[in-house]
């Protein structure tokens, strides 16, 4: 039919091949057409990822690999090839990517238009969709470490794209400074994997083959608390969330693509790739499910309160990506759970893509149309002003909620279902915190539905308002950004009906990955019917009270938040993260910086000037020796024969 | 009934048809010089003979492994082949190099002298005889000093020649007392004869303080070639004072001369006739573990005498001659390793990584000296590190060559400096056994002096891209040289990376097949105990 194998390779090369054609030439010989090279090489990235997602499905269930024998990098006991593998988990990611990917450079190039960095922008988001196939389609933790530390970089790029603006070069730095220090957890979870795998290995299969080899002195434990920490930091969980939201100063497509859809799920990604190994870790286990559910609920609760729609998106991304890691905590017990739990995960990373860009491409078009104001205060009754950016966020909101039937109701509802049954099947205190965690997830689905409900009826509904700086006549989306919206409205409302019911998506992890790589098959997947009852319930009643809160009453919420008010400042202050950041840790490495600067200047600097010094001391002690005159060289020479001569012989 | 080598006598003359094109053809440049003046004509000529005797050196030749090789002078093995390509090779970046740097009436002269000096390195690469390996070793020295005494008549260039003159006539002198000694000791002046005989002396014990005496001597002779110190000191002083082609030429050709034949005469290169005891040390370095150990001195004085003066140095001749010391010292390093690391693993073979540096250094060394040719002019000269002021503002496309060329005697990676050190270092650091320690040892040493010696080449950049010049550079420069510093640059990228790189080290690999590993520096191994 087709060779699969070839396509792999082009998945990656045709984003690279774009992102250096723009750089190398679009900025002299194209600089306004700049989005076709980055836009045909996401497309056909696309159409290589869906025929390698056929033949994954198609073939057996093992994983296609390809460049085993390609050496990169091969030092002592670390050999890395250039291998590529898809199996059933990279096929859906690079789907996923690529699609979502593709949407978004069509969506920017009207978003960008006019922008002076027109060429640096797609450059930047096609070298991100190299890095981020490059990282799904990775086959060792060296590769796969390489392309992580690519998407940060690109993620840098493009939070800093408008430089010039303190805030934006703040947040560039900042993102990058957090999820550097969970990239060294990830370094250290690598070092430590290489240590003990058979044979020094950093393939997956190798490592994957047997966790027993991590048993020795608890390393296994180690390693998969390292890995969560690299997790952590991409996917911004707490404590290393503070950067995301900070990251919404980047373009909205950037926003859409790396922030919400692409790049924060790597750390989904690799838990879920790492599960053979967290599934023998309870403990480890245990304290993703923890982190997850926490952030989750911390970040809704931070949504609830936030007047930036942008900022409303990130802490729900937050918190949803808290829902996903929630799901493969609860991958417990001897990997009966574990298919269940990365199913659950993967399905819930995979139609969130969908609707938190299309939430995230709304609100791009809400500020695009607003003149720049994206303040929920500032704006208002927008639905007739934007008719197709209205309906296209609301089918988004809508899935976020997890309205009956939609997306983002069949994944979190899996989810929830699994949570429950690590509850049930754990005993003593585990159990308990489990059972702690599936509350604490219900009730956050409650206040997804609620601050979902609030940013929409806030921006939709009620009497019309403008800011000064829209202009006279606001237009809504033009069709290069109003196609993209649509598109991916038909996916937030259709995904989960279709692979959701009939549980196809599983079926399908379980086929193509599952079955091999936790060597048993996974728990039968059920419908929970009492439970998806109480989540429909839950998430209306949440939509219910916020269009009654900020709709039918308005005065209400104002009342709310006097009477709770130390609640909702502590919210509104988002819990005071950033402040205690800076106390506890910038500050302190402030003054460590300015105290090594003296060190340096003054002592450390003498030091290297005089070592510096001594060559030359020295060269200028010997070099009377070359005076010029050939018979002193001759005797030279003779002296120096006659030295070794006399060394040899008196030894 | 004709004498039993007869045969493999006659056999041997196809194979030298290019030193004996390159021999006729200087002597027609010699009797044409007298009429015409012209140096396009006679370095046309003689770059049409180079080319030819490249296509006629290019096919490897089959070494004969009966027993005549202990009986013929000439031995075309894979380490003559490649010698001569190399040899060949830098005949044809060297006349570019020097198209313009003589006068007319001299380029005859110079064309002609050069052409015996490539066939003489030929001839060298290929020697099985300690007679014949010193004829062409004087077929190197004695047009060399025609050579350098040409261009310029002033007092500096004839004080240069004279010292040159006066310390290769001794060094020859050392070589061919070492020389006689070697006979002395074995009865014959046939090298593979010797080796043979080195091999079966197991009870030969009271000639082995000799056999080490003569090695040194030997040593110490083709030291001045290879300016190892402290047998250098005539290279800077002779460096200033000649022309720049001339320096070009005295910083390569005669290292390549010295270390073939040291790679020769110390049994590095063991013919394929030679009957070697399969667990054998090695002769000459292994004749005792002190020669080895001297050896290691040797290398570790010439990388850190040679960078710690470059420092201090202003003049630009006088600065790589310095710098062209401190490479030796690192191609000694790989020569020093080379006994104890065995031929058969690509990234550790002493003699690959020496053949592969010098190789390396060829490029680096020619190219910078190009540079130099191409902007020197006597109304402009650029005699010190200042005079390349403002380079980068005149000539930008010279100076980004430069800086690689710079960055590539630093050893930065992507070039092919880097490449060389990384073989080099690398097998030194991969000896093991009772006395490795040493090696590594020799390794950091020349890392920390290569560190050092990082900062005059920076010097160089730093001047040629911040200083602004007094009187800017004007001259366009010479085509040919131009030509010839391309050649250099873009050798120095493709032979840095797998395809280049490869090629250089297999075919450099090839040379010591045969060379017999040894384990580990064995103390109370070979004549002496």
């Amino acid at each position: 039919m087709f060779d699969a194998t070839f396509l792999m390779w082009l998945i990656p090369l045709l984003p690279l091949l774009a992102s250096v054609t723009i750089a190398a030439v679009g900025r002299r010989w194209f600089p306004d057409k700049c989005h076709i090279p980055c836009i045909a090489g996401a497309v056909g990235a696309c159409m290589a990822a869906i025929l390698v997602f056929v033949a994954v499905a198609a073939g057996d269930e093992a994983p296609i690999v390809t460049g085993q024998n390609t050496p990169w990098i091969s030092a002592g006991h670390v050999t890395a090839n250039f291998s590529l593998r898809a199996d059933g988990l990279s096929a859906v990611m690079l789907v996923m990517v690529t699609f979502i990917g593709s949407l978004i450079a069509i969506y920017s190039a009207g978003y960008m238009h006019g922008d002076p960095g027109y060429p640096r922008f797609f450059a930047a988001v096609s070298l991100f969709l190299f890095f981020m196939v490059g990282l799904v389609l990775a086959n060792n933790f060296v590769l796969l470490y390489a392309c992580w530390e690519g998407v940060g970089l690109c993620s840098y790029l493009l939070i800093g794209f408008w430089f010039a603006k303190p805030s934006a070069a703040a947040a560039a730095r900042k993102a990058f400074l957090v999820t550097r220090l969970g990239d060294i957890g990830l370094f250290i979870g690598i070092l430590i994997l290489w240590a003990h795998s058979p044979g020094h290995s950093l393939e997956y299969d190798d490592v994957f083959r047997d966790p027993r080899h991590f048993h020795f002195g608890g390393m296994l434990f180690w390693a998969c608390l390292c890995l969560f920490i690299g997790a952590a930091g991409k996917s911004a969980q707490f404590p290393l969330h503070v950067w995301l939201p900070d990251a919404m100063e980047g373009p909205s497509p950037v926003s859409a693509l790396i922030h919400a859809a692409t790049m924060v799920t790597a750390g989904v990604y690799l838990v879920a790739r790492c599960m053979p190994l967290f599934g023998a870790e309870p403990a480890a286990q245990l304290i993703v499910a923890c982190v997850g559910g926490f952030t989750a609920l911390l970040a809704a609760l931070i949504a609830v309160t936030q007047t930036d729609l942008k900022r409303v998106l990130a802490y729900s991304t937050l918190s949803q990506l808290g829902y996903m890691f929630l799901a493969l905590g609860s991958g417990i017990g001897e990997h009966k759970l574990a298919g269940l739990a990365v199913t659950a995960a993967i399905f819930h990373l995979f139609t969130h893509a969908f609707f938190k860009a299309l939430l995230f491409l709304g609100a791009g078009s809400v500020m695009h149309s607003m003149g720049n104001v994206i303040d929920m205060r500032e704006f208002g009754g927008l639905r007739k002003v934007l008719p197709i950016t209205h309906w296209t966020f609301l089918c988004g909101a809508l899935a976020l909620a997890g309205f009956p039937l939609l997306s983002g109701f069949w994944s979190k509802d899996e989810i929830l279902t699994t949570t429950f049954e690590a509850w049930q099947q754990s005993a003593g205190p585990v159990g308990g915190l489990y059972g702690l965690l599936f509350f604490s997830a219900l009730f956050t689905a409650g206040l997804t539905a609620f601050y979902t409900g609030r940013a929409y009826f806030k921006t939709f509904w009620g009497p019309e308002k403008l800011p000064p700086e829209a202009g006279h006549h606001p237009h809504d989306a033009p069709p290069l950004m109003a196609w993209p919206l649509r598109i991916l409205a038909v996916g937030a409302l259709g995904v989960g009906i279709v692979l959701g019911p009939f549980h196809l998506f599983a079926h399908f992890l379980d086929a193509t990955w599952i079955k091999r790589a936790f060597g048993l098959l996974a728990e039968e997947h059920h419908a929970n019917m009492p439970l998806m009852a109480a989540s429909s319930v839950i998430a209306v009643v949440g939509i219910g009270l916020a269009y009654w809160m900020y709709v039918k009453q308005p005065e209400v919420a104002e009342q709310m938040s006097r009477r709770l008010a130390t609640l909702f400042e502590l919210s509104h202050a988002k819990f005071y993260f950033d402040e205690l950041y800076e106390l506890a840790i910038v500050k302190p490495m402030t003054i460590l910086a300015h105290v090594c600067r003296i060190i340096d200047a003054y002592l450390l600097d003498g030091l290297v000037d005089l070592l510096g010094q001594a060559p030359a001391l020295m060269g200028f002690l010997v070099r009377p020796v070359q005076n010029g005159l050939v018979q002193y060289y001759a005797l030279l020479m003779t002296l120096g024969l006659a030295g070794f001569v006399l060394s040899i012989l008196l030894r | 009934m004709s004498h039993p080598y007869a045969q493999p006598l006659a056999d041997l003359f196809p194979h030298l048809v290019p030193e004996i094109v390159l021999v006729l053809c200087a002597c027609m440049i010699f009797v044409s010089g007298l009429f015409q003046t012209d140096r396009r004509l006679h370095h046309a000529a003689a770059l049409a003979s180079l080319f030819f005797a490249l296509i006629r050196a290019l096919p490897p030749v089959e070494p004969p492994t009966s027993d005549a090789a202990f009986a013929i002078p000439l031995l075309f093995d894979s380490l003559a082949n490649l010698t001569r390509v190399l040899a060949i090779a830098t005949g044809i970046v060297f006349i570019l190099l020097s198209w313009n740097d003589m006068a007319d009436r001299h380029a005859a002269d110079h064309d002609a002298c050069f052409l015996i000096i490539v066939a003489g390195l030929c001839l060298a690469g290929a020697s099985n005889d300690l007679v014949t390996l010193f004829l062409a070793l004087e077929m190197i020295s004695i047009p060399t000093y025609v050579l350098l005494y040409l261009p310029r008549h002033d007092d500096a260039s004839q004080e240069a020649s004279i010292k040159y003159f006066l310390l290769s006539i001794f060094s020859s002198g050392l070589l061919l007392f070492g020389f006689s000694y070697l006979f002395g000791l074995t009865g014959t002046t046939n090298i593979a004869g010797i080796l043979q005989v080195f091999y079966n002396a197991e009870d030969a014990k009271p000639v082995a303080g000799l056999a080490q005496v003569a090695m040194l001597t030997v040593a110490a002779g083709l030291g001045f070639r290879i300016t190892a110190v402290p047998f250098h000191f005539y290279a800077p002083d002779v460096f200033q004072g000649t022309s720049t082609s001339g320096a070009a030429f005295l910083s390569y050709v005669p290292k390549i001369a010295g270390f073939v034949a040291l790679l020769r005469v110390f049994g590095f290169v063991v013919p394929a006739a030679v009957n070697m005891p399969s667990d054998h040390a090695l002769v000459g370095m292994a004749v005792s573990d002190q020669v080895p150990t001297l050896f290691w001195f040797l290398a570790a004085l010439t990388m850190v005498i040679g960078n710690i003066l470059a420092l201090l140095q202003d003049n630009l001749k006088r600065l790589l001659a310095y710098s062209s010391i401190a490479h030796a010292g690192y191609m000694l390093v790989a020569l020093t390793s080379a006994p104890y690391l065995s031929g058969a693993d690509a990234s550790t073979s002493g003699v690959a990584s020496l053949l592969f540096y010098l190789i390396a250094y060829g490029t680096m060394t020619f190219g910078i000296f190009a540079v130099i040719a191409l902007l020197d002019r006597p109304e402009r000269p650029v005699e010190t590190v200042d005079d390349l002021a403002g380079l980068a503002k005149s000539h930008p496309g010279i100076a980004l060559m430069a800086t690689a060329l710079l960055l590539s005697l630093i050893g930065f990676p992507l070039t092919v400096g880097f490449t060389g050190k990384f073989f080099v270092f690398f097998g030194a650091i991969s000896v093991q056994g009772p006395l490795g320690w040493l090696y590594p040892t020799l390794a950091v040493v020349g890392v920390l002096s290569a560190a050092a010696g990082a900062w005059y080449y920076l010097r160089i950049i730093t001047v040629m891209y911040l200083r602004t010049a007094v009187k800017p550079i004007e001259t366009r420069g010479a085509a040919p040289a131009l030509l010839a510093l391309i050649v250099c640059v873009i050798l120095t990228f493709a032979l840095s990376v797998p395809p280049g790189a490869n090629w250089i080290m297999s075919a450099a690999r090839e040379t010591s097949e045969r060379q017999p590993p040894l384990k580990a520096p064995a103390p109370e191994r070979g004549l002496v105990q």
